[in-house]
């Protein structure tokens, strides 16, 4: 019987080939992206699972509200990890990294090379974590000052092999120079990590002044014993901070409780946060990596299962819309004795077997897009992953499933047929009403049109950003690293290229208005004693005499920059408006600011300019409070240029760098690339939503154009006795038309609001927006309407346009 | 065999109801070749198709082996049916993605006959009916008189105890409907029961009864053996 089945259906399948291959090239489609989705959310939702204690690791954030500005940080201070440990025996065990150090130069041979994933570890490291040791004690790896661990890559980079790499020396720039003995290599970390790091440096090198809990500097892991409730665990912060931390903030404020300091509307807590939840749940100050957002999951998961549901609309729709062809069939089987449950079977059989199919074709689909997939998605991955266990299973079972689903309706629709009606020919045709068929087609438009809009407002958003009014020029500069080049050559350096026929203008840069440039927050205040009412954080930038000019800010008010002549001290400073403002400074020039120095004395600072304001952090935020400080910050130089030939001017520029340094790495970035790099997550996001979007409508319009088909055999007769009659082929293509345009009005209907909610709830994440203009719904409705109307008259032409006689003759 | 009492069929329509069947009575004995004759519309087929159970009466009873079925649910009727009835359709209605081996095959799936079995006895009935090298086509390859003969091997693969035939011959020309005439005939002799609808007197000839239909009623009923 079974067999009968399989013969029935691939006969059937081969009989129409045009069904057919718009069946499973439609149903492929969805499943390809069903897949292809599902490995992007299965990536995302693995983060960090790998460690064998990954249940039972948290991290220590810190949020704080001090002076106005609010602060959540996944850092936290340097003794907080041991006096957890110390006081509460839920604490198994702890790890600082600490990574404000930044990017290491290693030598390799006479060559220095930048390695920017460094970081410096305690050497509990491996008993927190698990990172798999190809050689090496993890037990005493980092245990002494002057050692690392290394991942296989970097050991084959420095050493060419892990065996060659163990007992080596890596030859660093900490403190000009220091060698550090490579005590064990291990298995490079996997990708999806929330942070992955090929060096780990002793933590007994970092030069800081260990045992201050003002100062928020390392990542602090906890592993707790089994069976600990962290939120219960979390209970106990107010207890630390009473203990060791208001005694050491009282020397520098006047509060002596927790309480005066909450009064002052301050706000200070510590909370214990699980690592799997960090890669997606996580979005805080000074993160170690670029985060995902669940939110991006949990839409994408949706768009997932939509896309699916149009494939198998899809297959409904097409499959019931040509049972007229299977009813005879279905009228003999009855008679020879089948009953209504066989015939079920007979064609949930056969919409398995067609998702079998097209499940192969989808996972072809999947091979062959997955490179460009990861190309838009910043993802890296690999066909393999379909290999889990739990992928296997999942791709094992979904034929079953997409089969069962896409195939119910249709199944009990065409058993129910009465032999001696189909068999007689008296079979309904698709005249008829079928409310099904219409809600199926409104319900796949909607979708199409949700998507649409979509996709439309993430452009526009993100093109509205890039051309953004930004207070400063971000095109045509060139930012170097002035790494390796001795300070006292820094300057005269800057002022040869600055001389350069394209070289506009040339200053030092250490903070740039992009992603990726040195911030410093601290607390300013109008008056000389610092309260609550008076104070609030603001950024301060040192910058050098041309810095203002060579970005292209605008100044308001003090008529002057820093200026040579004028020879500006370190206490002048430049602010924004916005410090001018949370001030409450109406006229700022000459008016002093006090502020707090890293080393906690009071300093005084008198404002000589007021800037307009310029986004300095992501457009999503407003613009906060920033200051300008002349001071000495040649880390980093900015050029600005004017000239077609750009890399022949880096490459004259690199030359003037090697010639000063040389072996030592030339890093430079462009400045209008690296504000991109800010927005780069919502560029994916758009980019796949693009993808997806066009999917959806072309599996729309697939199930449409097999409808239109079908409709039009249907109408074979009527249309026939209508151009006897007279009617033109304009007439017979309106008639044919009309129907379905309805269907897409009303989804536009439909679809309308639900965009508009969605799309103005994902706008406010941006402080700088577009409004949703009416425009862009019409304009989306009318695509969706001309895209339908376009595949509908293929059909409706061709219908209308074929010998009425022939059509006649087939009844 | 079949004893048929008062049995009544309307179609309705919103607005019009026709009476397809008008308490018709009569009865068929077991090996008998029945004939059932009438214009259009005068409810022969309606009745082949009650009795072939693949329609519902409206009124009055219907006796197949002793058994009241006009009350089986459709279950009941598919299983009676597949057992006990053959049936020869005019436009053949044979499954066109199913060759011609396959198609006579399918009555015996559906009984549960084993594949070993099938095959001796699909070869059987295809030899029986000279199709046998046609066994591999598919039926549009197949000219009418041939389709037919696929068609009657299929209603007597499963020795069904009565064949109905609606109008057998319609689609063949005289020599093809002769010889499809001549093999019923041979059936009946191997004591099938047969009840034909037909249009043509000379079919009717073959059978040993004719019974004629007007408007939904029994007009007369002539024994001709």
């Amino acid at each position: 019987m079974f067999k009968n089945y399989i013969k029935i259906a691939w006969r059937n399948l081969l009989k129409n080939k045009g069904f057919t291959a718009i069946n499973i090239i439609g149903l492929s489609l969805g499943i390809g992206c069903f897949i292809v989705i599902m490995m992007f959310v299965s990536d995302e939702l693995s983060y960090d699972k790998y460690h064998e204690k990954a249940d039972r690791i948290y991290r220590i954030n810190s949020d704080a509200i001090f002076g106005g500005t609010e602060l959540s940080m996944a850092v936290s201070a340097d003794p907080m990890g041991e006096t957890l440990k110390n006081d509460y025996p839920e604490v198994e065990q702890y790890v600082r990294l600490y990574s404000s150090s930044g990017a290491k130069l290693i030598k390799k041979g006479s060559e220095y090379i930048e390695e920017n994933r460094v970081t410096h570890a305690d050497s509990t490291l491996f008993d927190v974590f698990t990172f798999k040791i190809i050689l090496g004690n993890k037990k005493t790896a980092l245990n002494e000052p002057n050692t690392v661990v290394i991942s296989e890559s970097a050991a084959i980079r420095y050493f060419g092999s892990a065996q060659d790499a163990i007992g080596g020396f890596l030859d660093t720039d900490d403190n000009t120079r220091t060698l550090y003995e490579v005590t064990a290599v291990m298995e490079d970390m996997p990708r999806n990590s929330h942070f992955r790091y090929d060096f780990f440096f002793s933590m007994d090198n970092v030069q800081y002044p260990f045992g201050s809990y003002l100062s928020h500097n390392f990542h602090t892991y906890v592993v707790l014993r089994p069976g600990t409730d962290y939120k219960a665990f979390n209970e106990n912060f107010p207890e630390v901070i009473d203990k060791y931390i208001l005694p050491q903030a009282a020397q520098f404020m006047q509060v002596s409780s927790m309480e005066e300091f909450e009064k002052a509307g301050n706000y200070l807590a510590y909370s214990l946060f699980p690592m799997t939840d960090i890669h997606l749940r996580s979005d805080r100050g000074v993160e170690l990596d670029a985060n995902g957002n669940i939110q991006y999951v949990y839409i994408f998961s949706a768009v997932a299962l939509f896309i699916l549901i149009l494939a198998c609309i899809n297959f409904m729709n097409l499959t019931t819309a040509r049972s007229s062809g299977r009813a005879k069939e279905v009228g003999i089987r009855k008679v020879l004795g089948s009953e209504k449950k066989s015939l079920i079977y007979q064609f949930l059989t056969e919409s398995t077997l067609i998702s079998i199919f097209a499940l192969i074709i989808g996972l072809i689909f999947v091979k062959l897009t997955l490179g460009w997939f990861n190309d838009i998605s910043g993802k890296e991955m690999v066909m393999d992953a379909l290999l889990s266990t739990n992928f296997i299973v999942f791709l094992l079972l979904f034929p079953f499933i997409v089969g069962i689903f896409a195939g119910i309706y249709p199944a009990f629709f065409m058993s129910s047929f009465q032999p001696i009606s189909v068999l007689k020919g008296k079979l309904g045709t698709g005249h008829k009403k079928n409310y099904l068929r219409n809600f199926l087609v409104i319900f796949q438009f909607t979708t199409s049109i949700i998507l649409i809009v979509g996709t439309a407002v993430i452009y526009r958003q993100l093109n509205h950003i890039q051309k953004a009014e930004l207070g400063f020029n971000k095109e045509q500069v060139l930012v170097v690293n002035n790494t390796g080049i001795p300070s006292e050559t820094r300057g005269s350096l800057l002022e040869e290229i600055g001389q350069l026929t394209d070289v506009i203008s040339a200053s030092f840069a250490g903070f740039l208005p992009v992603s990726g440039s040195s911030r410093s927050d601290t607390v300013f205040s109008t008056e000389t004693v610092i309260t609550d009412t008076n104070s609030f954080n603001m950024q301060t930038w040192a910058v050098d005499y041309d810095y203002l000019e060579n970005m292209g800010m605008e100044i308001l008010e003090g008529g002057r920059f820093f200026s040579r002549e004028f020879g500006s001290d370190s206490t002048a400073i430049v602010i924004n408006e916005t410090a001018a403002k949370l001030a409450g400074f109406d006229d700022p020039v000459g008016k002093n600011l006090y502020g707090m120095t890293q080393s906690g004395e009071l300093t005084t600072f008198n404002i000589i300019g007021v800037v307009k304001n310029f986004n300095y952090q992501s457009l999503k935020q407003n613009v906060g409070a920033l200051s300008f400080r002349l001071d000495n910050n040649s880390w980093v130089s900015a050029y600005r240029f004017n000239t077609d030939d750009v890399a022949g001017l880096v490459e004259t520029i690199k030359e003037k760098y090697s010639a000063v340094a040389p072996g030592m790495p030339f890093n430079y970035s462009f400045m209008d690339e690296s504000f991109d790099k800010m927005y780069r997550q919502e560029q994916r996001v758009g980019s796949v939503a693009v993808t997806f979007a066009i999917l959806a409508i072309i599996i729309a319009c697939l199930g449409l154009l097999g409808l239109a088909t079908y409709i039009a055999e249907q109408r074979t007769k009527e249309i026939g006795v209508r151009k006897v009659l007279g009617a033109s082929v304009s007439n017979i293509v309106k008639m044919l038309s009309k129907d379905f345009v309805k269907l897409v009005l009303i989804a536009f209907v439909i679809a309308t609001p639900i965009a508009w909610w969605f799309m103005s709830k994902w706008l406010q994440n941006f402080a700088y927006r577009i409004s949703l203009d009416w425009w862009i719904f019409a304009g989306v409705g009318f695509i969706a309407l001309v895209v339908a109307l376009f595949t509908l008259s293929f059909q409706a032409v061709r219908a209308a346009i074929s010998n009425p006689v022939k059509s006649l003759r087939t009844e | 065999m079949i004893t048929i009492k008062d049995l009544e069929k309307y179609y309705s329509t919103d607005e019009v109801r026709t009476i397809a069947l008008n308490k018709l009575s009569f009865s068929v004995n077991e090996g008998e070749f029945v004939a059932i004759m009438g214009p259009s519309g005068c409810g022969k087929s309606t009745l082949l198709n009650i009795i072939g159970m693949l329609d519902d009466c409206d009124g009055g009873s219907y006796e197949f082996k002793g058994h009241e079925v006009s009350n089986y649910n459709e279950r009941k009727r598919a299983n009676l049916r597949k057992h006990n009835i053959g049936f020869v359709f005019q436009s053949f209605n044979l499954i066109d993605e199913l060759t011609v081996y396959e198609n006579v095959e399918l009555p015996l799936i559906y009984t549960g006959v084993k594949p070993a079995e099938r095959k001796k006895r699909v070869e059987e009935v295809l030899e029986k009916m000279q199709i046998m090298h046609r066994r591999k086509h598919f039926p549009q390859q197949l000219s009418g008189g041939q389709q037919q003969r696929v068609a009657v091997a299929r209603a007597v693969v499963n020795n069904p105890t009565l064949i109905l035939a609606d109008e057998p011959t319609g689609n063949l020309d005289s020599s093809n409907g002769n010889e499809v005439m001549d093999l019923l005939t041979e059936l009946n002799e191997g004591g099938t029961t047969i009840i034909m609808v037909t249009h043509s007197e000379h079919d009717a000839k073959y059978s040993h009864r004719i019974i004629r239909m007007l408007d939904g009623q029994k007009v007369t009923e002539n024994v001709l053996a």
